[in-house]
């Protein structure tokens, strides 16, 4: 039997982790199918406080990994499928294993949204590309696209402008949601052009993609443009499946939490990050949060004790 | 120890098109965080099988052979039998998504001596069934034309046809 299992490796599990081992609670994570999270593909973090930088995500996440493994966290690089209710216990099930726990952490993150049209998944990995770290490289002077307006997209756009000969940033509305410093980094850049407020509404090609058709979103006016790449961050959508039969989520799919806690509907589960973070979505947030959720788990199994 | 094999673009010929096993090749780059989950699953997957070969290559610092499979998304997993490219798998997916591939190629290109055969014998059963279905409508037609002398002829010829499928039906069963 174990005293706490934690779901997920981002800032929000590692933190968990950190706090746990370091009060002895021994747990045992299961990194899931990303180890590091989200903030893996990002090329350079800038606002994670204490790191002046640069440091890219990947580094960071190495060193949120070891500072775990240094106070004896126990890595499993599984995916939680399901987690049952039991007898003052939960059953996490694991492949073809249970394993039962008497705390568990929630911490699985979201994962991106993928571009919502019929030949997505025809052209996905031959064009359209949901990681700019990754493939930004294969479009050397080439034309691309970047869908979305938050943070992840203007910073992929910036990111893309090394390559690129030109980078399209296309987005749905007027409002953009990503801070105003990387907008206006996008907005210096030369090779950035802006289609706002219009969507993607078809991907052009052959076998491979050699376009778009773009609608707007307030004329209805329909347009085609030439590109070789289309990179797509039109944000996140929170993992929640394994834990349906143990945590409330709420109608747009986030894990309910008490306010200023990361207790769930079910005493001895809690939740950080940003499976329950309608709000933020920070690496920074996300961390707090995991300190949170182990100090609350280890009150849970000190009362229970 | 990993067997994983690191290719270049100047020994990708020799290490994957002239193998004489079934390989995979994951293109990664240093700079790919999803490339980093597939490496270990790499490393692992290769000490388990003797009878397949895994090969990495760095498009960092070997574009071209990226370029001539157009690779434009990594990480990504290339399949290749007898110089030729037979499948892909794309992006960092789980271990059982990999040990499935590789399995299922395993099976499509077997590398011995009985499950060569078997291949060879099943395609070529799989040929004539679809030919003599083709065969027994054309004597349709031509039963329609009433010559009746072609038409017994080529009666003959189906039966024959399907006699010596049912014997490499036979030899197939017996391997």
């Amino acid at each position: 039997m174990e005293n706490l299992v934690i779901a997920g490796s981002g800032p929000a599990g590692l933190t968990a982790a950190v706090y746990a081992a370091r009060a002895d609670l021994n747990p045992l994570l299961f990194e899931g199918p990303t180890p590091g999270g989200q903030l893996i593909v990002s090329h350079e973090v800038e606002n994670y406080p204490g790191f002046e930088g640069p440091l890219s995500g990947m580094e960071l996440m190495d060193r949120f990994r070891k500072q775990a493994e240094r106070f004896g966290t126990r890595f499993r690089s599984s995916i939680v499928d399901h987690v049952a209710k039991g007898a003052h216990l939960f059953k996490v099930q694991v492949g073809d294993e249970i394993v039962e726990t008497r705390a568990l952490i929630i911490a699985t993150g979201a994962e991106a949204r993928r571009l919502p049209i019929p030949s997505e998944k025809k052209y996905y990995g031959k064009g359209i590309s949901g990681c700019a770290t990754c493939d930004g490289f294969f479009y050397r002077d080439k034309k691309v696209i970047v869908v979305g307006g938050g943070n992840t997209a203007m910073e992929d756009a910036v990111f893309l402008t090394k390559f690129a000969s030109k980078v399209t940033i296309v987005h749905r509305r007027e409002y953009l949601r990503a801070a105003p410093i990387e907008v206006d980094k996008a907005r210096k850049s030369p090779k950035i052009e802006w289609m706002i407020p219009w969507v993607v509404e078809e991907v052009l090609g052959k076998d491979f993609v050699t376009g778009a058709r773009l609608k707007n979103t307030e004329s209805g006016d329909s347009l085609e443009v030439e590109c070789d790449g289309i990179f797509v961050a039109i944000g996140h959508d929170p993992k929640t499946e394994a834990f349906k039969d143990v945590a409330e989520i709420d109608e747009k799919g986030f894990i309910i939490v008490q306010p200023g806690s990361t207790k769930t509907s079910t005493p001895g589960v809690f939740a950080c990050g940003d499976v329950c973070d309608r709000e933020y979505k920070q690496a920074v947030v996300a961390a707090g949060q995991g300190c949170m959720a182990a100090m609350e788990a280890q009150r849970y199994l000190g009362v229970r004790e | 120890m990993s067997k994983v094999v690191e290719v270049t673009d100047r020994t990708f010929e020799q290490e994957v098109l002239r193998s004489e096993l079934p390989t995979e090749v994951d293109f990664w780059a240093p700079w790919c965080a999803p490339c980093m989950m597939v490496s270990p699953i790499y490393d692992k997957l290769s000490e388990e099988y003797d009878n397949f070969k895994f090969c990495k290559i760095n498009v960092d610092e070997h574009l071209e052979i990226a370029r001539r499979y157009q690779v434009v998304s990594i990480p990504m997993q290339l399949f290749f039998v007898d110089g030729g490219k037979v499948d892909e798998l794309l992006g960092a997916v789980p271990e059982r998504v990999i040990r499935s591939k590789v399995e299922e190629v395993i099976q499509r290109f077997p590398t011995d001596e009985r499950g060569r055969l078997k291949v060879i014998l099943s395609s070529w059963i799989e040929h004539n069934k679809h030919d003599s279905d083709r065969f027994r409508k054309l004597t349709q037609r031509v039963h329609e034309i009433r010559n009746d002398a072609v038409y017994s002829a080529l009666l003959k010829a189906a039966s024959e046809m399907e006699q010596a499928n049912e014997r490499l039906s036979d030899l197939l069963s017996e391997l």
